[in-house]
């Protein structure tokens, strides 16, 4: 090729790019391939956080299931689908099975290193994605620009908040039991007495500021410090909680 | 047409009854028509604290599956004009209270009557849902501890989001704080949450302080409610809420400790 070939073959290439990049995301491992077990299942850990569960980016294991029917498969996939799940990806373990990834019209993923036999989100541990090599546009790419959620009403026990692929700004207070949640930071203006996690979907440079810092957990990308682990000393006016390395920092402002 | 107000607080045992029996006798003794309804189905207690227990014949339950109707069970009550119970059933369960059927005898209840207090059951499942769904207002009755605030902040979350109201968009129905068994003595010690406190944490307008008394125990008692006895601490205290709840503005009273003299000091009081 001569040099001329090669730069107008750059160029021409330059409209796209591939990277690799370690990305979080949640495994959903499915113990049973019973649609109605299922459902039962799907519909009370959407119903725990709806917010947060909802078009949540997941890969779905089918490793432990053991031996099942492709159609019964494909019907156990569609129900988690069916329960507002947007599916990125399925794993299948050794016995891959091109026919299902056909039929599902689902990549399948190759993970390594072990997923938590139980990984509850918001604090889903993180899995390392596949290589590049499959085209993953599904993946949850940040939008150019979300809108900050503003939370005018004291966040009272009990209630979730969750500011979904943005900030949150809560003006009022979060009570003891309350949770707010963010994809990036998190600012509350009164007392924060309730459980923040800021950063939920891997975001490890998101804040968490408050103007009065009391609360019952902390939490930036997936780490997190209980009450019992903030000392009296990083309680009070006007904190600022941040994640350097794995550790979580709360200083003053 | 009437205001339906709730009485609630997600905790049992803070006073609810107590509050509904005199904030109704309190509204009563105004002129205003009132009516008090038992939503505690399976544990009546209302009709104990307002000394009609032997008048009951027919209650609530009964009235919403059509086996009497609302005249046949309203209990007139014979010490204060104006003031009719509608008492819960003892041997139902909370299921009983349909939405259909609650609705239906609230509507009939908000023709009649000026006021219509309902008196929530403790906890956050149907009975307490039911009291509050087609409320107007809430008086959300907590006392100055951890537990009791906490289960009042969550009641309060409950409120903006499960009542007609706001499923149908119209926001949180307004709610007041009636802060109850309030002993400035053991704030003092730093035994008790303090008013501020208190509302540093649930953020609402307070509509009443209600000191600890022996009255009300002697008025739970004797079945009266506190509020006739005018003389209490206590029964000042809630006539004074009452007389807030109308729109008054009323000093509040018996929040702080008062100063003894020498010889209370000398005598130990």
């Amino acid at each position: 090729m001569s040099p001329d070939a090669v730069n107008a073959r750059r160029e021409a290439l330059r409209a796209i790019e591939f990277k690799g990049r370690m990305m979080l995301v949640s495994i959903l491992r499915l113990h049973t391939a019973e649609a109605a077990e299922l459902d039962v299942a799907l519909g009370a850990r959407m119903a725990e956080a709806p917010e947060l569960m909802r078009d949540m980016p997941v890969v779905v294991d089918l490793e432990a299931l053991g031996p099942v029917a492709f159609p019964d498969l494909l019907v156990a996939i569609e129900h988690v689908r069916r329960h507002g799940f947007k599916l990125i990806g399925i794993h299948q373990g050794e016995v891959a099975s091109d026919p299902l990834a056909e039929a599902s019209g689902l990549p399948l993923l190759v993970l390594s290193g072990k997923a938590a036999a139980e990984a509850p989100p918001p604090r889903a541990k993180p899995a390392e994605a596949a290589p590049p090599e499959p085209p993953q546009a599904a993946v949850s790419v940040p939008a150019v620009h979300t809108p900050t959620r503003v939370v005018t009403q004291p966040v009272r026990s009990g209630q979730q908040i969750y500011a979904r692929g943005g900030d949150l700004i809560v003006t009022g207070a979060v009570s003891a039991g309350a949770e707010v949640l963010a994809d990036g930071h998190i600012h509350v203006y009164g007392t924060l007495r309730g459980r923040a996690l800021a950063g939920v979907r891997g975001l490890v440079s998101a804040h968490i500021y408050c103007r009065r810092l009391d609360a019952e957990l902390v939490s930036i990308g997936g780490h997190y410090r209980i009450a019992e682990d903030i000392l009296d000393r990083e309680r009070g006016e006007n904190r600022l909680v941040t994640l350097s390395g794995e550790t979580i920092d709360i200083t003053e402002i | 047409m009437a205001r339906i107000v709730v009485i609630t607080s997600g905790k049992g045992g803070v006073g609810k009854t107590t509050t509904s029996a005199a904030i109704a006798t309190g509204l009563a003794m105004q002129g205003r028509k009132t009516a008090v309804v038992d939503f505690d189905v399976g544990l009546r207690n209302l009709d104990l604290i307002m000394g009609c227990e032997r008048r009951v014949v027919y209650d609530f339950v009964n009235v919403i599956n059509g086996d009497a109707n609302l005249r046949q069970a309203l209990i007139k009550d014979k010490r204060t004009d104006n003031l009719f119970i509608l008492p819960a059933s003892q041997t139902r369960d909370k299921e009983a209270l349909t939405t259909e059927g609650v609705e239906r005898v609230l509507g009939e209840l908000a023709k009649e009557f000026e006021f219509v207090i309902c008196d929530s059951p403790a906890g956050i499942e149907r009975g307490a849902l039911m009291a509050s769904y087609f409320a107007d207002e809430a008086i959300v009755v907590t006392n100055p501890e951890v537990s009791s605030v906490r289960d009042s902040d969550r009641m309060l979350g409950i409120l903006a989001s499960k009542t007609k109201k706001a499923e149908q968009g119209g926001g949180a129905i307004p709610a007041t704080l009636l802060l109850t068994r309030y002993s400035p003595a053991r704030v003092d010690k730093g035994e008790m949450l303090s008013i501020e406190d208190v509302q540093d944490i649930l953020s609402i307008d307070l509509l009443g302080v209600i000191p600890e008394s022996q009255a009300v125990l002697n008025a739970s008692n004797s079945g009266i409610p506190v509020v006739l006895d005018e003389d209490s601490d206590a029964g000042q205290a809630y006539l004074d809420a009452v007389a807030r709840f109308l729109g008054e503005e009323r000093p509040y009273r018996f929040t702080t400790l008062e100063k003894k003299g020498f010889f209370g000091r000398l005598f130990g009081g």
